[in-house]
């Protein structure tokens, strides 16, 4: 630690000021800290044989070429308190349900958007916006049933929540696999915690993925659409189709029947589909309405889909909300449909389509962390206080020429926690995704994803750029 | 189950048997050059015209050239790279179909012909063929008897009798240019063996080792694995747990009534004419079930 008061204004999650385990983390943290550098390389092979032989990959495009790497796990889990997590989860609760009214109104009656004027003028613009979602009503008019809202603790331990992701959230396989890994490596330290289980994750799926049905027959077809096996999250496709025993199809296995049902193409002939779990983006899914030239889609089905005869989940335009400068405006649609206050923080953000906001972002970007509105996996993110004067100034320019683009959030200092760097123990940044399903009920993952920014003084945890992940211990 | 999935089982299983029948061929007629005198055994171009693609080989016809094209060749697609590169882009989508031991024992067979020097001795070859062979051990020992193994099934006999058939005919057309009928008993031996039959034809045929007994075995025995009759018999006994379709039951039949009415192992101007039917209908099943199954 060469910079002892810097160190210091962090979060650790383990630590308290003085360094010491916080009360429910000493188990955890002598194990780790009591563990000879031998034990430490014996547990990280093992953990490394079994992810291999698990198969847990990811994929990644270096100088053009796919890449299956091995899923990077860190073997001390992170650790959140049950009575925390209740609040957290309510919290999130809240938010989806207020999330998934303001999509319905915004391709109905437009009436929070009539309050917020600039919003509205935000949102009609927006390319998430489909006009041809308009008038449609998903069953139990849920438009975004899964989701994975990101989340980050400050440096006072407070959770805020970063992001909605609405489209097509990924890392849910990671989550469980994370477990299933941690249970065989190290076995002893569960039996000093109890741990709240994660692996009814893919039957609430199910459940979930059911209930958006709008067939009533009992068994119904349900199958996950993905855009194929050079998809960087194709994994976790195979992964959750194989645990809910549904098939898992590319747009040729589906076609429209001639009276508009979305069909599969079996050995046995043609198999009506009730559900579709899409991991395909709005625009590529039906080249007759969005995209022309895709081939990832089906021809036809958003036909299908308003004759209600196919259930398409998330529901096509729910990106609508998964956009930086809607997430601005959460807490006030939590009190407009729900009547309730926000029961989670969120991160101030300024909205540079606002005149005023676009000032302070312009005069104040060094301190600021600048973010194009559409964009997801932490790309086109700049750090103003880690940045050089010429890539703010660069980003200035970029503001000047389209400002609705750009949303800006003060810095939040992320927590860390002890993570395994080689045999040495080390703090690392980290964040969360738990998973939000919303069906007849809302389901929320114990935990979630913990991901981790592997770089010594590094916020970046997408593993796609050099990021790692934890197993998240919800403890009693 | 899913029309691609099918596809893809049916393609893996059929690259696989083919990447063994091909190391297997190649080492025989390898171990073979080393007994048979330079002007017997100088057209090793032979095998080329069993796998099919005569027409794309443009080198001389030296040992190196021959192997490397039906070995390493990329651009041939009878060549073991190219079915490994096949097996391997179908083998993506089985990614939760196939037992999880058979999915890795197939990532070995990748890796160890991708690792392997580029100059292959007939260790090499060995290696692959036991690495084909314990992908398949592994269906046949440990895999639910569901739809996937039938496809595997399907793919496999039809590719195994497809190539035995062209084995066969290029025996009896290679026969006709050796002079010396000392040569010709060798031949066939080295097919048996190639075939991995030579040790169960001994027991069945302990003096005789001549075209029309080996023929016989290698068309008509059913008890041996490698033989076109236990091919077929395969190939009727899977159609019981497949969707009906009286179209590919009418080709099994008329492929069965090829071995068995013709009497073909009797050697006679014939033998070519029938082998080239029974090779076009395989072809007509392959077709028939591309149609019935994959892309209706």
């Amino acid at each position: 630690m060469n910079n002892k008061t810097k160190e210091n204004k962090l979060f650790d999650e383990y630590l308290n000021n003085k360094r010491l385990p916080r009360q429910g983390f000493v188990n955890a943290y002598n194990y780790f800290s009591k563990l000879t550098p031998s034990k430490k390389r014996f547990l990280t092979k093992t953990r490394d044989s079994i992810i291999r032989s698990m198969g847990v990959t990811f994929r990644v495009y270096d100088n053009n070429k796919l890449i299956d790497r091995d899923w990077p796990l860190d073997l001390i889990p992170r650790i959140i308190k049950e009575k925390e997590w209740i609040q957290v989860k309510e919290g999130l609760i809240q938010r989806i349900k207020a999330v998934n009214l303001f999509i319905h109104d915004v391709y109905h009656k437009q009436e929070f958007l009539n309050k917020n004027p600039i919003l509205k003028s935000l949102i009609l613009e927006s390319p998430n916006y489909l006009k041809e979602c308009s008038g449609i009503i998903p069953k139990n008019k849920i438009w975004a049933n899964i989701s994975g809202t990101d989340l980050i603790k400050d440096h006072q331990g407070n959770f805020f929540v970063l992001e909605d992701n609405l489209r097509v959230p990924s890392g849910v396989a990671y989550m469980l696999e994370n477990r299933n890994v941690m249970k065989k490596v190290v076995t002893d330290l569960f039996n000093k915690y109890q741990v709240s289980p994660v692996d009814d994750y893919t039957s609430q799926l199910y459940t979930c993925l059911s209930n958006a049905s709008y067939s009533k027959e009992k068994n119904k077809t349900i199958v996950i659409l993905s855009p194929g096996v050079f998809n960087s999250a194709y994994f976790e496709h195979a992964y959750l189709a194989q645990q809910m025993g549904v098939d898992l199809v590319e747009s040729s296995d589906l076609f429209l029947s001639k009276d508009n049902y979305v069909c599969l193409k079996t050995i046995n002939g043609q198999k009506k589909v009730d559900v579709i779990y899409r991991r395909v983006n709005d625009n590529f899914l039906d080249p007759e309405v969005w995209e022309k030239d895709s081939v990832l889609g089906v021809p036809g089905i958003i036909k299908s889909w308003k004759e209600r005869k196919i259930a398409i989940v998330n529901a096509p335009g729910s990106g609508v909300a998964d956009d930086k400068a809607v997430y601005a405006f959460v807490p006030k649609m939590i009190e407009f449909f729900l009547g309730e206050k926000s029961k989670l923080k969120q991160v101030k953000t300024y909205l540079c389509a606002f005149e005023k906001d676009k000032q302070y972002v312009l005069e104040n970007i060094s301190k600021l962390v600048l973010k194009p509105v559409n964009e997801s996996g932490g790309y086109g993110i700049l750090i103003g206080p880690g940045a050089t004067k010429k890539e703010l100034s660069q980003y200035k320019l970029k503001i000047q020429s389209n400002p609705r683009n750009f949303v800006a959030q003060p810095l939040i200092k992320l927590s860390t926690t002890p993570t395994l760097i080689k045999t040495s123990i080390q703090p690392r940044h980290i964040d969360l995704r738990p998973f939000i399903l919303s069906g007849n009920k809302t389901f929320v993952t114990n935990g979630g994803l913990t991901r981790v920014a592997l770089k010594k003084g590094s916020t970046i945890v997408n593993s796609s750029q050099g990021g790692g992940s934890k197993d998240t211990w919800i403890v009693n | 189950m899913l029309s691609s999935i099918a596809e893809k089982t049916y393609w893996l299983s059929r690259y696989i048997e083919r990447i063994e029948n091909t190391s297997r061929l190649i080492n025989v007629n390898s171990d073979l050059l080393l007994d048979i005198p330079h002007d017997e055994s100088n057209d090793l171009k032979h095998l080329i015209k069993i796998t099919g693609h005569f027409d794309d080989f443009k080198k001389s016809n030296s040992k190196e050239n021959v192997f490397f094209f039906l070995i390493e060749d990329e651009k041939n697609p009878s060549s073991i790279k190219y079915s490994i590169e096949m097996a391997k882009m179908n083998s993506r989508y089985l990614l939760t179909m196939l037992p999880k031991s058979a999915w890795e024992q197939f990532n070995n067979l990748y890796s160890d012909f991708n690792n392997g020097a580029v100059k292959r001795n007939s260790e090499d070859l060995y290696q692959i063929i036991r690495n084909s062979q314990r992908f398949f051990a592994i269906i046949s020992d440990g895999m639910q008897r569901n739809d996937v193994f039938n496809f595997i099934k399907l793919g496999r006999f039809i590719e195994r009798a497809d190539m035995l058939s062209r084995i066969i005919e290029d025996q009896i057309l290679r026969k006709e240019t050796h002079v010396n009928k000392y040569y010709q008993n060798l031949q066939w031996s080295s097919v048996l063996r190639s075939i991995n039959g030579y040790e169960s034809f001994k027991t069945i045929n302990k003096e005789n080792l001549n075209q029309e007994v080996v023929l016989g075995f290698m068309i008509m025995e059913k008890l041996f694995p490698r033989s076109l009759k236990y091919c077929v018999d395969k190939l009727v006994e899977v159609q019981k747990f497949l969707p009906q379709s009286t179209n590919i039951k009418k080709i099994t039949k008329s492929l069965l009534r090829n071995l068995e009415k013709n009497n073909v192992y009797k050697y006679d101007k014939k033998i070519l004419k029938h082998l080239d039917n029974f090779q076009f209908g395989l072809i007509k099943l392959d077709k028939e079930i591309n149609e019935r199954f994959f892309s209706y």
